[in-house]
């Protein structure tokens, strides 16, 4: 009895802290619950990234610097972009992206950075290397790139963006015209989604084998919404399915092509955008 | 003759919000004489630095990056400064001996305690809304030169539908500076404020800033941690049922101040639900609440 005497009051705080506790947890939990389906708070990162992390990256995603942490780590990661170190800088975006699954912008990079970047180097700068395991390395990244697309799209299923980047590596990288139709088809009616992707959409299903019908039906709505979409390619593809699937002469269009506008010619490391590739 | 005896028989209210503001300004000018606001000058290089990184990234993730950086820094000298200074003004009006002043004073310990929260609160929020127009003005300013530059870019190309371009401008917009932002601010700020009045609580019994400091510190980092580190741990423990009910004592004891950094999704760019904020408010001001009363519990019977 002595000791509860004497520690009165610790015991008084330690019944009221326990006692607070127990009443705000329900409250905290169903705040949780909502604050994560307004997308406002962050699901823990999984297992996989914690244990990839280094003790401080770790420390601050711990201690509530989870975006500094992210942030940090891609900046770093340019460092291995620098230094075409592509294995270090998917290990990098691969803890980013558990920390910022709903930031796209990280999956649009990786994708962009394995995808694009790192096929390029082994195409084209890795002539030390077989051809043979260029070739297996460009469709190891290819591969990789897709996959880190995808979960990309799983955890932001209304992002243009990283469609757009996935139709990237489809169309330039492994002339896939099938595909790049359909991540395309996927973006139609997405917000962000450029306005070309509807005629584009078009063009590359009209490339795909056992398509063509579809295609054509498609581009020739295109071309009777209006002179907007008369484009020199749409004539092109229209004309190209129109030998391809024997359409009658009069059923054919008789619109000349319109002549292809002069363009600029940009340097060949320039990216939409201005963006500079080192 | 009966006028002096009828004031000396008047009571004395419990809660005199006069004297409470008197003791948060006071506060105020404490923390102002130890140069607190200095910080500032780093939080405006920092942001002056990160606006100025040429990355070869699109504007949307350059912007993307500034404003993460700028209010993760925020975020971090809210909480950082909150303990801080916290933890040092009691122990230092001790020191001063202006503690035996005050409370000599027709003081209640309860209005000195709100007095220094107040205070610290105050010089917090100044704080905030300083880096709060600092990273605006940057966010602005490089959103506009963003802007401008994209839309030279595309009009000169002269590929591109003005729908297109209106696109393309909305995405730089949607990254930039946004009125929700100021919601990101608060959200910091009701952290910093459940942290500053665990803080208070914890140095009222304390026996010096630099134990007050460290075990704040330690509480911020496991009451943030605790959700996420309870799922990897039990991953690891597979299931145990001593870790479990570990996490439950610690859940328990420590305020969830992972739940108080949803500034996150604002950032970057969700939208914020009005009744949600307002419900973080109410949780704010029940932590402000229930540990002003056990601060006072073991402060008021304190002897000096």
């Amino acid at each position: 009895m002595s000791f509860f005497r004497q520690n009165r009051k610790l015991l008084l705080v330690l019944l009221g802290l326990v006692a607070f506790g127990v009443l705000r947890a329900p409250w905290e939990n169903r705040l949780r619950e909502q604050l994560v389906k307004q997308r406002l708070l962050l699901p823990p990162p999984g297992h996989t990234a914690l244990q990839q992390m280094s003790q401080s990256a770790l420390m601050g995603t711990l201690g509530g610097l989870r975006s500094l942490v992210a942030t940090y780590l891609s900046l770093d990661a340019f460092g291995d972009f620098g230094e075409k170190n592509w294995d270090e800088l998917q290990r990098k975006y691969r803890i980013i992206c558990n920390l910022e699954p709903r930031d796209e912008t990280h999956w649009v990079s990786v994708v962009w950075h394995i995808g694009i970047n790192a096929t390029a180097h082994v195409q084209y700068y890795s002539e030390e290397m077989p051809k043979y395991e260029r070739e297996r390395r460009f469709q190891q990244y290819c591969s990789e790139a897709i996959k880190l697309a995808e979960d990309g799209i799983k955890q932001n299923p209304k992002s243009a963006p990283i469609r757009l980047q996935l139709a990237e590596v489809y169309r330039e990288k492994l002339k896939d015209p099938c595909n790049t139709a359909r991540v395309y088809k996927d973006m139609l009616g997405l917000e962000g989604t450029p306005g070309y992707i509807t005629r584009f959409y078009g063009y590359f299903l009209a490339d795909c084998p056992g398509k063509e019908k579809e295609a054509y039906a498609y581009l020739m709505r295109l071309f009777q919404m209006g002179e907007k979409h008369h484009l020199p390619t749409l004539f092109v593809k229209i004309k190209e399915l129109e030998e391809k699937l024997n359409v009658p002469f009069p059923r054919r269009i008789k619109t000349d092509e319109p002549e292809r506008p002069d363009k600029p010619k940009k340097p060949s490391n320039v990216l939409p955008g201005g963006i500079v590739v080192p | 003759m009966s006028q002096p005896s009828a004031s000396l028989n008047r009571k004395a209210p419990l809660l005199s919000l006069r004297t409470v503001w008197t003791i948060a300004r006071g506060t105020l000018t404490q923390l102002i004489r130890m140069r607190t606001f200095y910080f500032l000058l780093a939080f405006a290089g920092l942001v002056v630095a990160i606006g100025n990184f040429n990355i070869p990234e699109t504007p949307a993730k350059e912007l993307s990056m500034i404003k993460k950086v700028s209010f993760g820094t925020m975020d971090l000298f809210a909480w950082l400064f909150a303990i801080v200074s916290t933890a040092l003004l009691i122990p230092r009006d001790l020191e001063d001996r202006t503690l035996y002043t005050i409370l000599s004073k027709p003081v209640r310990r309860v209005e000195y305690l709100l007095g220094k929260l107040f205070g610290v609160l105050i010089v917090v929020g100044i704080s905030l809304t300083v880096m709060y127009l600092l990273c605006g003005f940057m966010i602005s300013f490089r959103e506009s030169v963003y802007i401008a530059e994209e839309l030279a870019a595309m009009e000169k190309d002269g590929r591109y539908s003005n729908k297109e371009i209106r696109d393309q401008i909305a995405l730089i917009s949607k990254h930039g500076m946004r009125p929700e932002l100021g919601i990101a601010v608060i959200a910091s700020f009701l952290k910093a404020a459940v942290i500053a009045v665990v803080t208070i609580f914890l140095s009222t019994f304390a026996s010096s800033s630099l134990f007050t400091i460290i075990i704040s510190i330690l509480i911020f980092l496991i009451g943030h941690a605790h959700n996420m580190a309870s799922s990897f741990w039990l991953h690891q423990s597979d299931g145990s049922m001593f870790v479990q009910q570990l996490v439950k004592v610690v859940k328990i004891l420590i305020p969830d101040f992972q739940l108080f950094s949803f500034s996150e999704g604002i950032v970057l760019g969700e939208v914020v639900p009005y009744a949600l904020v307002g419900q973080m408010f109410l949780l704010t001001a029940g932590y402000i609440i229930v540990f002003l009363l056990l601060s006072l519990l073991v402060f008021a019977d304190k002897e000096f």
